[in-house]
């Protein structure tokens, strides 16, 4: 029993973890290499990397524009996120709002929309305002797409966070705003953390609206890979494999840092480890 | 659940209040004129993310020297230029003055109002009797034949194929073929015989293969690379007068031309039932494949890469008649910027068309001109080995619908020729569902019975 | 506790109640209105057509075999989302029974089985490709090497569903392995240990303890894994385009109608049905939750 279990664990492992060496192993590749029907052994280079820093056939930014453009989307747009949704969480939490049951249930369903059934009137929507193709687009948009989850994440944090604090501040003569303030947001600052990794992920990986919405500005990374196919000088794999694996590599480490919470992050803080 | 239904109820009413005020910032109307700003002239251009494009780029820092209009040109990516294109004619204003677009998209652009109609304006400023006649009615006229122009070339192009020349060139191979055949192993002239050629080097075990034909199923490869076969064979996409499709896109030389590409692709490598431009280029330089098709503006990055090992031909015929999926692109002025920039676009063009411009333009890798003079002249075949078979192509050209609604008429085309390259139907079937298909398309459009 | 101020409860949850609705349900309703008209997506005039979107929709292909596609896509989804979810619950599941137990290095395994589900399936979907292409492929040249038949997984019209599949399944197991993990360890010792002196076999545990007091929590992830399967659009854009007819999810298609085809008021047409079956699973949701909370005692 016991080495069927072993063998388990060593087989997925090698399954889950294979693909990602591939990633990594076609990176130090040449494109001659990385196209060879009959894969053998090679001397690694690092040309891939290098090339990372020019523009790849014709394209008018290099896959670092990219990067940066995700960079800046993904950070604003998690700390909107999460500031706001911080806030609303306490008020869900603490105050009795009329209808919170059926607000929350809101909150919660607009996670399940997919956003390709959203989007059209979404880019009507934008096109008055000269939104597509800008930063503050994309940003209000992942601001807003995130807040369901970061509304309820939050909410499971702070319900963990006793009342008995706010309410001898309170007494003390402390106002809601400041006690949510000096005591809560310092609390809740491993949530808050948590959160943040979560939204950021989300808006890092998101897809649907960046190609739709940003495809000519502030165009993402995920967007950029998807138009190299079909490209006329093929798909560059070597410098792909780079580029995945540099664009992986903050998700990894932000995997590690909130191993303790990935429970709850992924199933939306409803459940706890 | 009552309350939920009143509460959208109430939002899609004020929805509906505001769609209707901001309607009139959907219909395209001319662009408010700005006033002359002392700030520089310049000119947008967006092209598909490839060599030519560079090419153009280039050609407009000459215009520039010229006459002091810069000129951007913009590289989007092949595989989603169709659809930002279309996406950015939404805007208020686009931000191109000029797309480089494809052939089959006039329909849409010209009746939309999108592109500006050029034909006035052409006749009296641009030598048309200077152009190839094939590439002015397929690239530039909608309707096809009636003499309005809504772009002018920029780039021609045909389907031609690409060989490995020190294949061909080993004797070994040559006696072999010689053997076998008893006939030289060269270039094939008829379909047949590139059968043979193709049957001759498909080798599995050295994982070698005879052909790899544009069969991607994604935009529009498959029906590019079947056009070749379809026509030649005897098909067509339908009459030009009636719309008709029954007859024509369900003839038996049709249904022999999609048989006859069945066979071709059991002779491609792993995966050749769904290969695109792209990926037809991918087989061939990495020493899969004997013979790829693909469109010439792909070539000069091949002989760059591989020179004296790679070689060109044109597309087979069949029965003495050859027939070829046309390419290229035409300049079209886009009706959604100010009348200002109009101008200076049309200049450009105007500029471009010019011989001498042509003749730098056929310098520019994939620069193909549509000058006719240029293109029979024996200097422009001696230019690059791929000059020579293009050339020959010219007079062969045919293209897919143009009409609005190529969109639909193209995918339904993709779906059901894809399902009988895969198997999943018979050939005759597969085409007598796509003429009916055909037929609905066109008639909810307006344009057939 | 002190009485707040109606002000003041409004002003930390109002602003993030309106923004959604602004973007959420403000283009929900939008889509209602648009799926009335024939607009484009280029812009230009355009006019109402009443019902006769959702009139062709539901006659499928007698309206032409273009709207036999909706049925099409909602059979690809329903089909790719039922055995995505039942292959990644089943492997999951079996991870997380061989994972229960403490062992040196646990914390590193789990944080490497993890790392899939948080990569963006556009990007490595497309990497994907590289692995599963037919001609240079590793995938297949390791098949050929071990003998083994080799598919034609991204361009075979039966194997590019497999592929798609798989890829998910990759990438999501670990989910389901997370949340059975989270199940089997909250099941009290105490209960094994009674079964152990009532000699229970191995097999009556299983089935009397462990998957009864699993369930609940498999159930959610089922829910929350389905939900997300359903939006299905990143990995078949990046594997094999949206046109493709093995793989054409709901998403696909509606990419193809209104961003392809320019046709904004059929693709909002399909649009609204997709958003009802939602809205309905949404509910199905909730209500779970809901329950689920009440029967923990936690209210």
């Amino acid at each position: 029993m016991i080495a069927l279990r072993w063998l388990a664990i060593a087989g997925y492992l090698a399954l889950a973890a294979a693909p990602l060496l591939w990633l990594g192993i076609t990176s130090l590749q040449t494109q001659e290499q990385a196209l060879a029907t009959s894969a053998g052994a090679f001397t690694p280079t690092v040309e891939a990397y290098g090339r990372l820093g020019e523009a790849y056939a014709g394209s008018s930014s290099t896959f670092l524009d990219y990067l940066l453009s995700s960079v800046v989307i993904g950070v604003l747009s998690t700390v909107a996120s999460v500031a706001l949704g911080t806030c609303c969480a306490y008020g869900f939490s603490r105050f009795r709002i009329p209808g919170a049951k059926d607000w929350l249930f809101f909150i919660l369903s607009t996670r399940f929309m997919p956003p390709l059934a959203v989007v059209a009137p979404v880019l009507i929507m934008y096109r008055q305002f000269d939104l597509p193709n800008t930063y503050l687009g994309l940003i209000a948009l992942y601001t807003v797409f995130n807040l369901s989850l970061a509304v309820w994440l939050m909410k499971g944090f702070i319900d963990e966070i006793p009342k008995a604090f706010e309410e001898a501040a309170l007494v003390d003569g402390y106002s809601r705003l400041q006690a949510f303030w000096r005591i809560i947001v310092p609390q809740a600052r491993t949530g808050m953390a948590v959160t943040a990794v979560f939204c950021l992920i989300s808006a890092w990986n998101e897809f649907g609206f960046a190609m739709t919405l940003n495809n000519k500005h502030g165009t993402t990374v995920p967007v950029y890979f998807a138009g190299l196919q079909g490209n006329i000088n093929g798909v560059p794999w070597p410098q792909v494999a780079a580029g995945v694996l540099i664009f992986v590599v903050p998700i990894i480490v932000f995997t590690v840092l909130v191993r303790q919470h990935l429970l709850r992050g992924v199933t939306f803080g409803t459940i706890k480890q | 659940m009552a309350k939920w239904i009143a509460v959208i109820a109430v939002i899609t009413v004020i929805a509906l209040i505001v769609w209707i005020s901001v309607r009139d910032n959907m219909a395209p109307q001319q662009a408010p004129d700005r006033p002359a700003t002392p700030a520089k002239q310049a000119l947008t251009i967006w092209w598909a993310q490839w060599d030519p494009a560079v090419g153009l780029q280039e050609l407009g820092k000459d215009f520039e020297r010229e006459t002091g209009v810069a000129v951007t040109v913009q590289q989007i990516p092949w595989s989603t230029y169709q659809d930002q294109v279309f996406l950015n004619f939404g805007n208020k204003q686009t931000d191109f003055d000029i797309v480089v677009g494809d052939s089959q998209w006039i329909g849409r652009g010209a009746s939309k109002g999108l592109y500006l109609d050029l034909s006035d304006w052409a006749k009296a400023s641009v030598k048309l009797a200077e152009l190839n006649a094939t590439a002015l009615k397929y690239l530039c006229e909608y309707p096809t034949g009636s003499g309005k122009l809504f772009a002018l070339p920029c780039e021609t192009d045909a389907v031609a194929f690409a060989y490995r020349k020190d294949w061909f060139a080993d004797a070994t191979e040559q006696a072999a073929f010689k053997a076998k055949h008893n006939r030289d192993l060269a270039p094939p002239q008829t379909w047949e015989e590139f059968r043979d050629v193709a049957a001759f080097f498909t080798r599995p075990e050295q994982k070698r293969y005879g052909c790899a034909l544009l069969t991607g199923r994604g935009y529009d490869s498959l029906v590019m690379g079947f056009q070749n076969l379809f026509w030649a064979f005897g098909g067509s996409w339908g009459d030009a007068a009636t719309f008709a499709t029954e007859g024509h896109v369900n003839s038996p030389g049709a249904v022999a031309a999609l048989g006859f590409m069945k066979e071709l692709v059991a002779l491609s490598p792993p995966g050749g039932a769904d290969m695109d431009y792209g990926k037809v280029m991918e087989v061939f330089r990495n020493g899969s494949v004997a013979m790829s098709m693909d469109y010439v503006a792909f070539f000069p990055g091949l002989s760059k890469d591989m020179g004296d090992k790679v070689g060109y031909f044109a597309m087979p015929a069949k029965d003495g008649k050859r027939a070829i999926s046309l390419g290229g692109q035409g300049f079209s002025v886009s009706s959604k910027v100010a009348p200002a920039q109009q101008e200076l676009a049309k200049r450009f063009i105007a500029w471009f068309l010019q011989k001498n411009v042509q003749e730098q333009w056929i310098t520019k890798p994939a620069g193909f001109t549509a000058n006719q003079a240029i293109l029979v002249s024996p200097e422009f075949r001696a230019k690059t080995p791929y000059n020579g078979p293009l050339a020959d192509s010219m007079d062969h050209l045919q293209d897919f619908w143009n009409v609005p609604v190529y969109n639909e008429l193209l995918s339904a085309a993709q779906r059901l020729i894809g399902e009988a390259i895969d198997g999943k139907s018979e050939p005759k079937a597969a085409l007598d569902a796509l003429a009916k298909e055909h037929a609905v398309i066109l008639k909810d459009a307006g344009l057939a019975k | 506790m002190l009485k707040d101020s109606t002000a003041i409860k409004w002003s930390f949850v109002g602003p993030v109640l309106a923004l959604l609705i602004a973007f959420n349900v403000f283009p929900l309703c939008w889509n209602i209105v648009l799926s009335f008209t024939d607009a484009d997506l280029s812009g230009g005039d355009w006019q109402w057509v009443r019902g006769r979107w959702y009139g062709r929709i539901f006659s499928g292909a007698e309206a032409g075999p273009q709207y036999a596609l909706f049925a099409s896509a909602l059979r690809t989804t329903a089909l790719f989302t039922i055995l995505a979810v039942a292959i990644e619950l089943l492997f999951g599941f079996i991870l997380a029974l061989a994972l229960k137990d403490r062992f040196r290095g646990k914390t590193a395994v789990l944080t490497v089985l993890l790392v899939p589900m948080m990569l963006s399936p556009a990007v490595i979907g497309l990497f994907w490709s590289h692995i599963l292409n037919g001609n240079h492929g590793i995938l297949n040249q390791l098949l050929h090497g071990l003998g083994l038949p080799q598919p034609q997984w991204l361009t075979d019209p039966g194997w590019k569903f497999a592929a798609m599949l798989m890829v998910d399944v990759w990438m999501w197991t670990p989910f389901m392995m997370l949340i059975s993990l989270a199940g089997l360890n909250a099941i009290p010792p105490h209960l094994y240990e009674a079964a152990e002196i009532d000699r229970a076999s191995r097999w009556t545990v299983f089935r009397r303890i462990t998957l009864p007091l699993c369930a609940p929590l498999l159930m959610l992830a089922v829910l929350l894994r389905a939900t997300d399967a359903l939006k299905q659009f990143d990995l078949v854009m990046s594997m094999t385009g949206p046109n493709d007819a093995s793989t054409q999810t709901l998403s696909a298609l509606l990419y193809q109608v209104m961003f392809q085809g320019g046709k904004v008021g059929l693709g909002s047409a399909y649009a609204c049905v997709v958003l009802v079956v939602v809205i309905a699973l949404a509910t199905v949701f909730t209500r779970y939750l809901d329950w689920l909370a009440a029967k923990q005692g936690r209210a």
